[in-house]
C-alpha cells in the first residue's frame, strides 16, 4: 500500500470542478478587497477523486474498529452502534436545519430532543436535562459551574471539590477548570470508598464530590447512601460522572443513588459511534433544586408547540454555540425507541453478565483487582505476570495479534498493571470465549517464549511505536518545503 | 431484545459458569433501598419498521434550509459537500473506532488526523494544530484559557464583534475564575474600534481576541490589533473562517499567536449547529500550553515510519488537576472529515468556493445598494455576509419569509446599534436567480 501522506500525492494541475461557477461578472479579489488583507499563496494540495477515495479508504483498512473486531476497551463501552441510528439521524430533515430558522421551521427536531429529555429523565430520576455539552468531560464542566453556580446564589463558602483516588482524569481538570481545589480521598483495600477516610476530608467548605458508579474498578460503591449523606449534611452537592451507566440501566437510578448532578455519556451508554474519538454527546441531568441553573436554552413545550426557552433564572450561560451535537442525539432517540423498557434491563445484565463470565474464566490466571462483585467490567491486575518479566502493555499488544482491540491499559492508576476489560452486552458469547482462549494462551507464552510478547504485536502494519521519540521530537505536521 | 446476542442457553450457562442462579443475582450486593421497583416508565420498544416511520415522521416536520431561497450564515453555513466524502467518512473503520489511544492498530486514524493538523497549519500559516476541539466557542474558550496560563495574567479583552454565541460560551468558561473581561466595541464602520483596545490593554492583559470576518462579517485589519497586544506583550487570538482563509491572509503573517474557529464550513453539515469541530493551531513557543489530543510522527522499533498520540504528559488522564485541560473525547470524525473535504476540494476547488462566496455576497450587496430604502452602513471589506439596514427589519424578515425566502438573521437585540439590522450570507450555492428574485420581492415588500 502507498502510505505516503495526502499531501504527497498532489499533482498541480487536477481541478475538481465540484461547484458552479456564477452567472455574474466575477472578479478577482484583489478586486474587491484591499490587497493586505489577501494571501499570495494556498499551499493545498491537487488531487483526483479517486485517489482521495483510494487514500481513506485504505487509511480507513488499517484501523480496528467496532464493527470489524472484538473492543473491550474498559471504560468506553464499546458496543454495537445499530445501522439505522446512521440512516435516520441521516436524514435531510435532521441535515438540513439551520440552528437560526424559526422554532416552527425546527419542530421536529426540537421535538425529538423534549422526546429524548423525557425519556433520559425517567431513566435516571432527574428533572430535567441539557445538551449542550458534546463529550462527557464537556458535560462535567456544564454540571460542576451549575454546582458552583449554585453555591455562589446561595451564598455558600465552597472551595474544594472531592475525588477518589480512582476517578476518571477528567474529574480532577474539571474542578480546576471551576476554580476549586480539587481533593482526592484514598480507596479502601477492595477499592472502595473509604467512608472514614471520606468523612475526615468533608467540611463546610465541601462543594461537591465527583463519582462514578460503578466505579473504575467496575464496582458497585455499596455505600453510596452513606456518601450522599455525609456530603449533604456538609451542604455539598453529588456530580454522577455516568460513563458507566451501562451497568445500571432499569436496576437504579443516579437519584435514588442521591446524586444532584449527572452527565450521560450517550457515545457509551446509548450506542451512538465513537467516531475515532468523538462526537459524542454529553447529557446533563439535574434534580430540582438545580433547573435553575442549566444552561439556556432548554426546550419546552406551550399548547402543543416546542420552543427554545431562555428563561432560566440563574443560567450558567452556554457551553458552546448552538444546541449541542444534535445528530449525536439522533441515533441515541432511536436506540431507546428501540430498546424500550424491557430493553434496558437487558442491556445492563448482560453487559455485567459478560464482564462477569470473562472474570470468572480468567480469575485463576490473572489478578482480579478486588475481591468484590464485578458490574459491566472487570480490572485484572498483572503483576503475577509483571514478576515474570511481561507486563501488562506486552499482554495488551499481543492481543492484537489475534485480532481484538486491547481493554484500557494502566488504569486506574490506583491498580498495579492494570487491564480494564469491558465487553459490553452485545458481544456473544462466543466472542468472549474466543477472548478468554487467548489471553489464556498468552499467559502460557509467558513460559513458553517472553520475547513474542515483547516484540508485540507482529500482524500489524507498523510495529510498536517509539511514543517517547514521538513526544522528544515532536513532528506534528507536513510541510510542503520539506518535499 | 435487539442487539443482544446472548441466548438464553447461552445465559444459563454463563449464570452457571459465575455460580449464580439468576440475571438478578448480579447485583444481590446492591441496597435494596436504592433499585427500582418494577420497569421504568417508558414506552415498549419497537421494531425498526415503526422505528425508522416514527423517526422519519419527526424529520418531515422540520422545514429543511434548501426549500427556502436562504441568506442565513452567521456562524453556520451551507456549502457544497462533495459526494464522495460522505462514503468516506461513514467508513466503520472511521465511524466506530474510538480515540487511537493503541497506535499499531490505529495507523489509519493517525494518519488522517496528522493529515488534518497538517491542513490546519497550511490555511492558518500557524506552527501546529490539535486533533480538534468541540466548536468554535469552546475553541476560542480554551484559546484564552491557554493565553491566561501562558502570560500569568488575569485580564482578557475581546472584540464585541464576535459571534455572541461563542462570546456566550467564552463567558460561561471563563465563569470558575476571577478573571476580568472586557469587550471593545465596533466603530461607525462595524470594525472593532482600535482606540478603544487601545484603551483597554494593559500590563495585566493576557490576550485580545477578534474575529475575523467578524460576526457581521467584516475582515479585520488583524495586524493593527496583533502589534497594538504585543506592545503590552499579550497575545492576540483569532478567530477565523477556514473557508476564508483559501484568499486572507494567513494570520501567521498578520502576528497572530493563536488561530481558534468552527471547521463546520469544510464539509459538515447544518445538523442544528452540531457537531461541527473547533479548531486551535498556535506557534511552536506554546505547543505544550495546548489543550487536547494531538497527533504525532515518529518510527516504529524497525524504523519504519509511524503514528501516534504525543505530548500527552499536557492531559486529563496524566496530569488530572494540573491538565492544560479537561478534554477527552473531541470531534475527531468531523476533523477528518474536513481533511477529506480539503483534499477532494484540492486548491483550486476550495478557492473556487471561495471566491464565489466573495463574487456573490458582493453581487447582493451591490443590489441592496441600488434600493433607496435599505441602509448600508458598514464597510465593504467583508467576505461572504454583510448587515443591511432597514426600517422595520424585522418585519420585513417576516413578509420575506412568506414569500419562501430567508433573508438572512435579524440582529434585533444584539446591540442597539443593530436595530433594524439583517446579516445576510451568500455562499457558493446561491446563484443570480435566487439572488435576484430576493431584490425583487423585496423592492415589493419596502414599495
Amino acid at each position: 500500500m502507498d502510505n505516503r501522506l495526502i499531501f504527497e500525492k498532489s499533482d498541480e494541475g487536477r481541478k475538481s470542478n465540484y461547484v458552479k461557477k456564477p452567472a455574474i461578472e466575477l472578479k478577482e479579489p484583489g478586486q474587491i478587497l484591499p490587497a493586505n488583507l489577501l494571501r499570495e499563496a494556498l499551499p493545498l494540495p491537487s488531487l483526483g477523486e479517486l485517489e482521495v477515495v483510494r487514500h481513506y479508504t485504505n487509511l480507513s483498512k488499517l484501523n480496528f474498529s467496532l464493527d470489524t473486531n472484538f473492543y473491550p476497551l474498559g471504560s468506553c463501552t464499546m458496543k454495537y452502534n445499530p445501522k439505522i441510528n446512521e440512516e435516520l439521524s441521516s436524514l435531510e430533515g435532521f441535515l438540513n436545519i439551520h440552528p437560526f430558522q424559526s422554532e416552527a421551521c425546527l419542530s421536529g427536531a426540537l421535538e425529538l430532543i423534549y422526546n429524548l429529555e423525557a425519556l433520559l429523565s425517567e431513566i435516571t430520576g432527574m428533572k430535567r436535562f441539557s445538551f449542550q455539552a458534546s463529550s462527557g468531560a464537556q458535560g462535567e464542566l456544564t454540571g460542576m459551574l451549575m454546582i458552583r453556580k449554585y453555591h455562589k446564589v446561595m451564598k455558600n463558602k465552597k472551595r474544594k471539590v472531592i475525588v477518589p483516588d480512582s476517578s476518571h482524569g477528567t474529574n480532577p481538570a474539571t474542578s480546576s477548570m471551576c476554580g476549586y481545589e480539587t481533593v482526592v480521598v484514598e480507596s479502601n483495600p477492595d477499592g472502595l470508598i473509604d467512608l472514614d477516610k471520606l468523612s475526615k476530608v468533608v467540611d463546610g467548605e465541601t462543594a461537591a464530590i465527583m463519582l462514578t458508579n460503578p466505579n473504575t474498578l467496575g464496582l458497585f460503591e455499596e455505600n453510596i447512601l452513606e456518601v450522599a449523606d455525609i456530603i449533604h449534611k456538609n451542604g455539598g452537592l453529588l456530580y454522577y460522572d455516568g460513563a458507566n451507566f451501562n451497568a445500571l440501566l432499569g436496576i437504579t437510578t443516579p437519584r435514588l443513588m442521591g446524586f444532584d448532578v449527572i452527565h450521560l455519556n450517550l457515545h457509551k451508554t446509548f450506542s451512538t459511534p465513537h467516531g475515532c474519538g468523538g462526537p459524542g454527546a454529553g447529557a446533563v441531568g439535574v434534580v430540582d433544586r438545580l433547573t435553575d441553573f442549566l444552561p439556556a436554552p432548554v426546550i419546552d413545550k406551550k399548547k402543543d408547540k416546542f420552543y427554545f426557552n431562555y428563561k432560566i433564572k440563574h443560567s450558567i450561560g452556554k457551553v458552546r454555540a448552538f444546541y449541542g451535537n444534535f445528530s449525536v442525539l439522533v441515533r441515541a432517540y432511536v436506540y431507546l425507541l428501540r430498546l424500550g423498557r424491557e430493553g434496558l434491563l437487558r442491556v445492563s445484565q448482560n453487559a455485567v453478565l459478560n464482564a462477569n463470565y470473562i472474570r470468572e474464566k480468567l480469575k485463576n490466571d490473572y489478578n482480579v483487582a478486588s475481591n468484590k462483585p464485578s458490574m459491566h467490567e472487570v480490572v485484572f491486575s498483572c503483576t503475577r505476570q509483571k514478576e515474570k518479566g511481561v507486563p501488562a502493555l506486552d499482554i495488551a499488544k499481543r492481543l492484537i495479534d489475534y485480532g481484538m482491540h486491547p481493554p484500557t491499559m494502566y488504569f486506574p492508576l490506583i491498580v498495579k498493571e492494570a487491564l480494564m476489560v469491558e465487553p459490553t452486552e452485545t458481544e456473544s458469547r462466543k466472542t468472549l470465549d474466543y477472548f478468554i482462549d487467548c489471553m489464556l494462551k498468552i499467559n502460557r507464552e509467558i513460559e513458553q517464549n517472553a520475547q513474542t510478547l515483547h516484540d508485540a504485536p507482529h500482524t500489524t502494519p507498523v510495529k510498536r511505536v517509539d511514543e517517547v521519540r514521538a513526544a522528544r521530537n515532536p513532528d506534528l505536521r507536513w510541510r510542503f518545503s520539506a518535499k | 431484545m435487539p442487539y443482544i446476542l446472548n441466548t438464553e442457553n447461552d445465559t444459563g450457562e454463563m449464570l452457571r459458569a459465575a455460580g449464580l442462579k439468576s440475571l438478578s443475582d448480579l447485583y444481590s450486593h446492591l441496597p435494596s433501598k436504592i433499585k427500582i421497583s418494577g420497569e421504568p416508565n417508558i414506552p415498549s420498544g419497537l421494531s425498526e419498521q415503526e422505528t425508522g416511520q416514527f423517526v422519519k415522521g419527526l424529520a418531515e416536520k422540520n422545514k429543511i434550509l434548501n426549500s427556502f431561497n436562504s441568506f442565513l450564515g452567521a456562524g453556520v453555513y451551507n456549502h457544497y459537500i462533495p459526494s464522495a466524502l460522505k462514503p468516506l467518512i461513514s467508513r466503520a473503520e472511521f465511524l466506530t473506532a474510538y480515540t487511537p489511544y493503541q497506535a499499531e492498530c490505529s495507523q489509519g486514524i493517525l494518519q488522517a488526523i496528522y493529515e488534518y493538523q497538517s491542513y490546519i497549519c497550511l490555511l492558518t500559516g500557524m506552527d501546529v494544530s490539535n486533533a480538534s476541539l468541540f466548536d468554535a466557542g469552546s475553541s476560542l474558550s480554551e484559546s484564552v484559557l491557554m493565553s491566561l496560563r501562558i502570560t500569568k495574567r488575569s485580564k482578557v479583552v475581546i472584540s464585541s464583534a464576535i459571534n455572541p454565541e461563542y462570546k456566550k460560551t467564552l463567558y460561561t468558561y471563563l465563569s470558575g475564575f476571577n478573571f476580568k473581561i472586557q469587550e471593545i466595541d465596533f466603530n461607525k464602520d462595524g470594525a472593532t474600534d482600535i482606540d478603544l483596545l487601545r484603551e483597554a490593554l494593559d500590563d495585566n492583559t493576557a490576550c485580545f481576541a477578534l474575529q475575523s470576518p467578524s460576526f457581521f462579517g467584516i475582515i479585520e485589519d488583524t495586524e493593527k490589533f496583533s502589534s497594538l497586544a504585543k506592545e503590552k506583550s499579550a497575545l492576540t487570538i483569532l478567530v477565523a473562517n477556514p473557508m476564508s482563509l483559501a484568499l486572507l491572509k494567513e494570520p501567521a503573517n498578520c502576528g497572530i499567536d493563536i488561530v481558534c474557529g468552527d471547521g463546520q464550513v469544510l464539509g459538515g453539515s447544518l445538523s442544528l449547529g452540531g457537531p461541527s469541530f473547533g479548531f486551535l493551531a498556535t506557534k511552536n513557543e506554546y505547543l505544550r500550553q495546548m489543550p487536547g489530543r494531538i497527533v504525532g510522527k515518529s518510527v516504529d522499533r524497525e524504523g519504519k515510519p509511524a503514528y501516534c498520540l504525543t505530548l500527552q504528559a499536557r492531559e486529563q488522564h496524566i496530569k488530572r488537576e494540573k491538565a492544560t485541560s479537561n478534554i477527552c473525547s473531541n470531534q475527531s470524525l468531523n476533523a477528518i472529515q474536513s481533511a477529506i473535504y480539503l483534499s477532494l476540494m484540492g486548491k483550486a476547488g476550495l478557492r473556487d468556493c471561495a471566491l464565489y462566496s466573495l463574487n456573490l455576497a458582493h453581487y447582493l450587496y451591490e443590489k441592496l445598494k441600488e434600493i433607496d430604502k435599505v441602509k448600508l452602513n458598514f464597510s465593504r471589506n467583508f467576505f461572504n455576509e454583510f448587515i443591511w439596514q432597514a426600517d422595520n427589519g424585522k418585519n420585513i424578515v417576516k413578509k420575506l419569509y412568506k414569500e419562501k425566502i430567508i433573508a438572512g438573521l435579524s440582529l434585533d437585540g444584539v446591540s442597539p446599534k443593530l436595530k433594524n439590522g439583517i446579516l445576510s450570507c451568500c455562499t457558493e450555492t446561491k446563484t443570480k436567480e435566487q439572488i435576484d428574485s430576493f431584490i425583487e420581492t423585496l423592492r415589493n415588500i419596502l414599495g
